[in-house]
């Protein structure tokens, strides 16, 4: 008897240790789930299933491998004036903000440099000319944008993939939270967010450890707020003893030397965390003090 | 105004800010509002937290009896683990019982327990003989009690009451539970106990007595206990299997003081009737499997199997499918059931008694519930959520439908002169229930 004919279809609930329940499912590629305190498991069910069709709706909608998504659909309509929904040019909005917030460092244009660049554990790092070569085509300033008409120069990309995960769970957090006063956490793939905590204490997040597959190298206790993670723990290229990161400088298109391997930023939501992880990252070197300056909580593994 | 370092504290706070107002912006008023929400969850008195679920049946055997029924039942999972349920029905039923008599070509008089007369009634020839004036209320309460004793054990305690004017019944019941293999098994082991005392109108009949004398005694009662071992598995992350078996085993009086047998003679008129007589001892095991299949996100499914077999020559089988598909995202759901269910007669069952061949004294009964027969349920269940009251979460109405066949399977040999009559009329009976939850 097969019983899951959908890759993501299954919601499941099961008991977290010996005071949670977790519903779990798979989302954005990753494992995601929402943590609550005991309760009926059905009722468990329903709240975990708005979270994870929320996940889903937002994967579908930006995706880039789907044809049928606004990502994709955006990118079929280049040179040319279109008119977005309201959700995509909030987003847009955001990005661009975030671009003028960071001196440029933050770009969803960013992701055309992915032709020259694969992070799969190799050592092949591409030919510099390649990379002169793509940089024309990344920059969110190229890109003509007065909400909600949008115009995409030829050869340019967008990709939400850098907001997208954050933005989630932002968004199934706010399902959740207007609907059920009971305590929870929305967890998509270690970016996270919590409205208060169980009954039993703290919640309790490890952040795994680079260069170990997936052991907890350090428990934190999070009441509420969200945490958000950027680094290279599976996405990177090593050469000569050097590991590229797979977050790459729009401005150079080459990940920042120094960076650490990962960065986790406590902040009230979790696209802010996730943004102001990010943007530590390609400070390379300077993360920590870039952080410290923010005025934020913030773990670095170097 | 950037977000870099060495920049001075208040222009990075203010940075800072500006980073949460986009944010704010992206994330829209929604955030506002879920904001508040954690700040003052809605404290709304008494059934807070409490899941409470109703409903109202509606239920009617084709040209027999009626029954309105609500049911509340409360229920809530408390942070340390524990658990309570609390559940109340009300029955109220009416209309025409069958007394267990033949259908003849004659009309038959019956003088109703009590014996007076005004309480008589005539069965028109052609018909089965039904008591008119069946007329009954029941109260039942029950609650249940779940404590996890550590983090794989769990016991649960609880208890029944039933009352009707001519009949309460009292059970109380413990289990305890027990996970392991990463708690994707659990055995559970479950005993129960219950008490009944019968007072029927009258008296209770003694049994095989000829009903014409009235014998009867005053109140009786029974007794049964019953355990229960189960075990349910993990198979999958979307397959959940149950098989459980138990035992139970009643003694006292345990016939239905109300029915009676027709004797007969060898020409088929009826020259009499006697009370039933069942034997005083009944004791059924029953294996028991299930296995739920989540499908998709849509479907699910429902599968359960039920072997019972007792002392008195009753063997049935049961085989019911329920599938769920949902819907609006999983706003709504339509539940087909289909049940299928087949029994044997008991060793003493007999529609009527020959007067030629049974001299009495023997047990008998001709309730048809003891017969041999199949039935099949064909239902259907809609439910759809609904905003919530307070500040609750969500509410879901439901509403059942039912349709059940029941049909005989053998017929004894009954003497010509019956021929034409339907001896063995079987039963239509529909349900309608809708039921709230908040």
């Amino acid at each position: 008897m097969t019983a899951n004919s959908e890759p993501d279809g299954a919601v499941v609930v099961h008991p977290r240790g010996e005071t949670l329940l977790a519903v779990s499912f798979t989302a954005m590629a990753g494992p995601c789930e929402v943590l609550l305190p005991p309760m009926d498991p059905h009722a468990a069910l329903n709240i975990g299933t708005i979270a994870a069709d929320e996940a889903w709706r937002i994967e579908k909608k930006y995706s880039r491998y789907r044809d049928d998504s606004v990502t994709a659909w955006i990118h079929r309509h280049r040179d040319t004036a279109i008119d977005v929904d309201q959700e995509t040019a909030s987003l847009i909005d955001f990005a661009s903000q975030c671009f003028d917030l960071s001196g440029g460092l933050f770009d969803i244009t960013s992701g055309v440099l992915r032709r020259a660049w694969t992070f799969d554990g190799s050592d092949r790092i591409p030919d510099p000319a390649a990379i002169d070569r793509l940089l024309p085509l990344v920059g969110f300033n190229k890109l003509q944008w007065r909400s909600p008409r949008l115009l995409l120069p030829a050869g340019m990309e967008l990709d939400f993939g850098g907001i997208g995960k954050e933005y989630a769970v932002d968004r199934a957090y706010e399902l959740l939270a207007a609907r059920d006063p009971a305590p929870f956490l929305v967890n998509f793939g270690g970016d996270l967010r919590a409205n208060r905590a169980p009954p039993h204490g703290p919640w309790q997040v490890g952040i795994e450890r680079p260069d170990t597959d997936r052991e907890a190298t350090m428990l934190l206790d999070l009441k509420h707020g969200a945490l958000a993670t950027s680094g290279d723990s599976r996405r990177y290229v090593l050469k000569d003893g050097v590991r590229y990161g797979h977050i790459l400088n729009p401005r150079t298109g080459w990940p920042v030397p120094g960076s650490p391997r990962s960065v986790t930023v406590a902040a009230s939501s979790c696209t802010e965390a996730g943004l102001l992880s990010t943007v530590a990252l390609l400070h390379g070197a300077g993360a920590g003090e870039f952080l410290e300056a923010q005025g934020v909580r913030y773990w670095l593994l170097q | 105004m950037q977000l870099k370092p060495k920049a001075t504290q208040p222009k990075s706070e203010n940075a800072r800010r500006r980073l949460i107002a986009a944010s704010c912006a992206l994330l829209g008023a929604t955030a506002a509002r879920s904001q508040q929400t954690n700040a003052a969850p809605a404290d709304s008195g008494l059934l807070e937290d409490w899941s409470v679920d109703t409903a109202l049946a509606y239920y009617h055997e084709d040209g027999r009896i009626m029954a309105i029924e609500p049911l509340v039942s409360l229920a809530k999972v408390f942070a340390d683990g524990q658990a309570v349920n609390l559940n109340a029905t009300f029955d109220s039923l009416s209309g025409s019982s069958p007394n267990g008599a033949l259908t003849s070509h004659v009309a038959q008089t019956f003088a109703s327990p009590s014996g007076k007369a005004k309480h008589a009634y005539t069965t028109a020839p052609g018909e089965l003989p039904v008591d008119p004036h069946y007329q009954d209320t029941r109260i039942a309460v029950g609650g249940n009690w779940t404590v996890p004793l550590t983090r794989l054990d769990e016991v649960s305690v609880g208890a029944k009451l039933s009352d009707e004017h001519d009949f309460f019944s009292a059970t109380v019941n413990a289990s305890i539970a027990h996970d392991f293999n990463e708690k994707n098994t659990t055995v559970s082991f479950g005993i129960n106990n219950e008490y009944d005392s019968l007072s029927p109108i009258g008296g209770a009949p003694v049994p095989g007595s000829d009903y014409a004398l009235f014998e009867k005694t005053g109140g009786k009662t029974k007794n049964g206990v019953g355990a229960l071992i189960g075990v349910t598995q993990v198979m999958t992350r979307n397959w959940l299997s149950e098989f459980n078996i138990s035992v139970d085993r009643f003694k006292g009086y345990l016939n239905d003081p109300y029915k009676i047998t027709s004797i007969i003679d060898g020409a088929g008129n009826t020259t009499g009737y006697e009370y039933e007589s069942r034997p005083d001892q009944r004791t059924r095991r029953s294996a028991y499997w299930e296995n739920r299949v989540a499908w998709n996100r849509q479907a699910s499914t429902a599968l359960s199997l039920r072997y019972m077999s007792d002392d008195w020559g009753v063997r049935s089988e049961t085989a019911q499918l329920h599938v769920r598909w949902s819907f609006s995202h999983r706003d709504r759901y339509i539940e087909p059931t289909l049940r299928w269910y087949r029994q044997t007669a008991a060793d003493f069952y007999t529609p009527f008694i020959l007067n030629t061949v049974n001299p009495g004294g023997g047990y008998e009964s001709a309730d048809a519930r003891l017969g041999p027969f199949h039935a099949l349920t064909y239902g259907v269940k809609y439910a759809q959520k609904l905003p919530g009251l307070g500040g609750r979460a969500d509410s879901e109405f439901s509403v059942r439908v039912e349709y059940y066949q029941q049909t005989f399977d053998e017929r004894m040999a009954a003497p010509a002169a019956l021929a034409g009559l339907d001896l063995y009329p079987g039963l239509k009976a529909f349900l309608v229930q809708v039921g709230w939850r908040f």
